[in-house]
């Protein structure tokens, strides 16, 4: 580690977070990041490269990464691992066809070192969608209750309409705050 | 006296503070040294045209992001070097961190600004439009030229 990486660690505030937004191409990741800094959703086109923003919420900082989900860039993902807090994946609940591509990409995520020590937060999006599958399917199509690695919650949710992203969010805050500041 | 307070942690250093405060002093030379313009400068010539005043990012910025943190890191290292005989970044930066509270919070302000992602867009994007004989925010209402092409 460098110097400069050093002491940006050294600088980087408690109530600081960095959060890592990824998923399979139009899951809805931008329109999530959107969603929740207030800006309008529609007309959203496929992100090539990534997006940040950085939301105020309970007096945290948070630094929001969304990095495109077309299959050429996943290979990218690996380049924005580094000092994540909290990891969210974003599932399309209406792409029945490529559920399994889905859960096995989110496996290899949970096998990264560098994100070993992040909480991980699965939104099945578009829950608004009439085709939708509920989350109680989501949560069985991705095998989340065999996951061991790491600390785990699933929301039901839909970015476009904002429903149920706020629930999702705190918890992905308490739960990185209570690992940060115990005393809390 | 000379009980190093980094020795619990079983790490070699032998940085005392009058070494450490004479680094820090140096650091803030190298930085405001013209050399380093120079070089930080020549970074921007060679890049800025991957920059685009959108929103989203390219990919490739994350490349040249790290690419110029290494470049800094490493210039900085080789000017300290120059300096003090045997100087040794890694013993330097353990002792950074156990003296945390006394470092001088403007030059390591400064060093920060070069790890922000955000702010190293921006100087590239305000390189542009300078190359590019244009403000930031006439851009979109102006027709634009190039002359250099």
């Amino acid at each position: 580690m460098g110097l400069l990486t050093i002491l940006k660690k050294m600088r980087e505030k408690e109530r600081e977070l960095r959060l890592l937004v990824l998923g399979l191409d139009n899951a809805g990741k931008t329109t999530l990041l959107k969603r929740l800094n207030g800006e309008d959703v529609g007309g959203t086109s496929p992100t090539l490269g990534f997006n940040i923003k950085t939301l105020e919420h309970r007096g945290f900082q948070l630094h929001v990464w969304d990095v495109g989900g077309q299959s050429s860039l996943r290979s990218y993902w690996r380049n924005y691992f580094e000092s994540t807090d909290g990891l969210v994946w974003v599932v399309d609940s209406s792409d029945h066809e490529r559920l399994r591509l889905c859960a096995r990409e989110l496996r290899a995520l949970l096998r990264e070192e560098r994100l070993a020590g992040a909480s991980l937060l699965v939104f099945a999006n578009k829950q608004d969608l009439p085709g939708a599958l509920p989350a109680a399917d989501i949560r069985q199509a991705l095998e989340l209750d065999s996951i061991r690695s790491h600390r785990w919650r699933l929301q039901g949710c839909s970015a476009f309409t904002g429903r149920d992203l706020l629930p999702g969010l705190d918890w992905l805050l308490d739960d990185i705050g209570a690992r940060l500041c115990p005393i809390d | 006296m000379e009980t190093s307070d980094g020795e619990s942690l079983g790490v070699a250093t032998s940085t005392t503070s009058d070494e450490f405060d004479a680094v820090v002093g140096y650091l803030e030379d190298i930085i405001m040294d013209d050399d380093f313009q120079l070089i930080q400068r020549n970074f921007l010539e060679k890049h800025y045209q991957e920059f685009d005043d959108s929103e989203e990012n390219k990919l490739i910025y994350t490349d040249i992001f790290n690419e110029y943190i290494s470049l800094v890191e490493k210039y900085i290292e080789e000017k300290l070097l120059d300096r003090i005989r045997g100087f040794d970044m890694v013993a330097f930066t353990v002792s950074l961190q156990q003296h945390k509270d006394e470092v001088p919070g403007d030059i390591f302000d400064l060093l920060l600004t070069f790890t922000d992602f955000l702010a190293f867009k921006e100087m590239f994007l305000e390189y542009r439009a300078e190359k590019e004989g244009r403000s930031l925010d006439l851009s979109s209402a102006l027709v634009v030229t190039k002359l250099n092409h």
